[in-house]
């Protein structure tokens, strides 16, 4: 059986971790390659790595520190942020990547998921799709401009880029991030059972059953980030409490 | 002993060559046709689209190498994932290609082996391994965290089912492993799987077959 994944998520800025509140303000999280070691003693099923103003700041993103990452990862990496083109990808797979999430690249340029598909494979590209909610209607976030896509609907753009070659979904309701609130299940739900790829769910989460009704909600996996960061919650932790709410954890 | 893991412009090297480094094993980057046949071990990675793959393996020549370093020197290869896929005889990602040849069979797409309209594909994630016999000497002695990491969209289907090493369910039985002479080669990433890669890829480096 298929087993589901609890993924931690790192942000990255300027070579250090850091953590943030809807993307807006962030505090200092120490080396990013120490958390990482920490993640992979405790089995992280696999670890996200963004660069987080790579995209907005028109540059390359910070390959040296994911190097100095994936040397302490021996699950999977998915490394995002400012992968524009087929030779930063190879740059990132280089630098240990296994996966490529695009999130603001690909809304830019959506021939850029087909580029990397054939080149990499579908399971090496996953579209990162950040979601916020206006007057309760699910809706793409652009982050250049600070607003809402009015042009790109949830479902028309993830149903795109799964035809461009798309091998997964990281869904983050970046309205939710740092605010503990719990997760979007609804929009979890409808986005898990409208398409056929994995699909990681992302945001929101404040307690340890927030993240086991995303998985029932139909995730194949949960992306961690403020909840490791700043408490005394560790992965060995997590996953003992949602095997017991049934969900199916690697032990 | 030398250890060459293969690069044929597509693969992600570095985290094998994490994975070697870690175990103490200076592992050798090859890329050339001379520099295949010089080594005492060989590792076929694999991220990519096999397509394109293979026809990089042809444009560098490093197909014939690998025939001759495998198949006529008996050098043990192991291939990983994409690894696996490019050693059978035919692929069907983005168009068909001919594969290495050295296992029967045909690579597929998962949906067109699966009962289930709504599996979802890659199959990613860790999933259980149920070993055979000839698996053994690699996948066994791990207890009970026999989980390993998969991430594809392709299967390999052997015309000979004796070559299977490991099988995995994933809306239909898939091939997780394979074993034929001196090949050793696995679906999942073993580089990736944490303790129990670990372990397969020390046994690979302990095997005289």
């Amino acid at each position: 059986m298929l087993l589901q994944r609890l993924i931690p998520s790192l942000l990255l800025r300027g070579g250090r971790l850091v953590k943030g509140v809807e993307f807006q303000s962030f505090r200092d999280a120490g080396r990013p390659e120490t958390t990482a070691r920490a993640h992979n003693a405790q089995g992280a099923d696999e670890i996200i790595v963004l660069d987080i103003d790579a995209s907005r700041e028109k540059r390359p993103p910070d390959f040296e520190a994911l190097r100095r990452v994936t040397a302490e990862c021996f699950m999977p990496v998915t490394f995002g942020g400012g992968i524009r083109s087929r030779d930063d990808a190879a740059r990132a797979l280089d630098a240990g990547a296994d996966k490529l999430t695009l999130t603001m690249t690909a809304l830019e340029n959506p021939g850029l998921i087909d580029t990397l598909a054939h080149y990499l494979g579908s399971q090496a590209v996953v579209l990162g799709v950040d979601v916020v909610r206006v007057d309760g209607r699910a809706m793409v976030y652009d982050h250049h401009r600070h607003e809402p896509a009015l042009d790109r609907s949830v479902k028309g753009w993830i149903d795109e880029a799964i035809d461009r070659g798309a091998g997964e979904i990281r869904l983050m309701s970046a309205d939710r991030e740092g605010r503990r609130m719990g997760m979007d299940l609804d929009l979890i739900g409808k986005v898990a059972a409208s398409c056929e790829v994995p699909v990681v769910a992302e945001g929101g989460a404040g307690t340890l059953e927030h993240l086991a009704e995303a998985l029932h909600a139909g995730a194949s996996g949960v992306a961690v980030g403020t909840m490791l960061v700043f408490s005394d919650n560790n992965l060995v932790k997590i996953k003992s409490f949602l095997k017991s709410r049934a969900c199916a954890m690697r032990m | 002993m030398t250890v060459g893991v293969v690069d044929y412009g597509a693969g992600n090297l570095r985290s094998v060559l994490n994975m070697f480094a870690y175990l103490g094993e200076d592992a050798t980057i090859l890329r050339e046709p001379e520099d295949v046949l010089g080594a005492d071990r060989l590792v076929l990675p694999g991220v990519g689209a096999a397509g394109e793959a293979m026809d990089r393996l042809r444009t560098r020549h490093l197909d014939e190498a690998l025939d001759e370093a495998v198949l006529e020197k008996g050098r043990p290869l192991l291939g990983i994932c994409l690894g696996m896929q490019l050693i059978s005889e035919r692929l069907f990602e983005f168009g068909e290609r001919r594969g290495l040849g050295w296992i029967d069979g045909d690579v597929i797409n998962i949906r067109h082996c699966t009962n289930d309209p709504h599996l979802r594909v890659p199959h990613m994630g860790w999933n259980q391994i149920e070993i055979m016999p000839t698996g053994e000497e690699f996948l066994s002695g791990i207890g009970n965290s026999q989980q390993y990491y998969f991430a594809h969209s392709f299967t390999l289907r052997p015309s000979d089912d004796n070559v299977v090493a490991a099988r995995t369910s994933y809306g239909a039985d898939l091939v997780a492993a394979v074993r034929k002479d001196t090949i050793f080669a696995t679906q999942f990433h073993p580089e990736k799987s944490q303790v129990a890669g670990e372990r397969m890829i020390s046994a690979f480096l302990e095997w005289n077959p």
